[in-house]
């Protein structure tokens, strides 16, 4: 089992969000978090904004699913075709053990 | 060393944290997340529930039915808290039952997950250990 987080804009998370649900990754938690990216925010003159809203949408799926997720993630996480500086990353981690606690049975 | 990561209920934060004192696990960081999981194909299993729900609600419009449904069912996301606790590995099992000791409910579904995630390493600030030290 693989964790995906990804930080997307907050205004692509609803439309991340529905088309997981819709590839069947409909399970998920969503955080607000603020960050910077490699392009050290954003500069106005002498302004810079580097604690930029996002939102980090955390998916734990099977490693064979990996390539499906990312997919829809990258389609439509994108702004229009080339994407643009800002569009987010998507981190994935190695999860060994998962529980639900409602059944205390292991596994997604 | 491993990570926990449990997103839970929001008023079971309190019973999680002293079941987590109890069991040695006293660090955490936890934060407000909003949450969904797997869609319940089963209605039966939430029909007593919504039909509660339904009753404390004392309204009988079709919004009210229409979230108290998707609450139950997973299709929205709904406020949840979320640990991340640092342990050491041979401790991982104790707190995993301890977790789910205190978060279970009558409700069937929606008590959350648990997640076990692999940490390479940790420092503390402070000291400038690291490894198994630093938790």
């Amino acid at each position: 089992m693989i964790m995906i987080k990804a930080i997307v804009r907050p205004d692509k998370k609803d439309v991340v969000l529905y088309e997981l649900s819709k590839a069947g990754f409909h399970a998920a938690t969503v955080v607000d978090v603020v960050g910077r990216g490699k392009q050290k925010g954003i500069t106005f003159g002498d302004i810079i904004y580097d604690e930029i809203p996002k939102s980090l949408i955390m998916l734990a799926i099977n490693d064979e699913d990996k390539e499906d997720a990312l997919d829809v993630i990258f389609r439509y996480a994108k702004t229009g075709e080339a994407g643009a500086f800002g569009d987010g990353k998507i981190i994935i981690s190695p999860i060994d053990e998962v529980y639900t606690i409602s059944s205390s049975a292991a596994g997604l | 060393m491993k990570e926990i990561i449990a997103v839970i209920r929001m008023n079971k934060v309190g019973a999680t944290k002293k079941a987590l004192i109890e069991v040695g696990a006293a660090g955490f960081t936890a934060s407000k997340v909003m949450g969904r999981g797997k869609l319940v194909e089963d209605k039966s299993i939430i029909a007593e529930r919504r039909k509660t729900l339904l009753a404390l609600a004392q309204k009988e419009d079709q919004a009210t039915d229409k979230q108290i449904t998707e609450f139950l069912d997973g299709t929205r996301l709904f406020p949840r808290r979320m640990f991340n606790v640092l342990v050491h590995d041979e401790d991982v099992p104790k707190i995993i039952a301890a977790i789910i000791a205190a978060n279970k409910t009558e409700n069937k579904v929606g008590d959350g997950k648990i997640f076990v995630l692999p940490v390479l390493d940790a420092a503390r600030v402070r000291t400038k250990e690291s490894g198994d030290a630093a938790i």
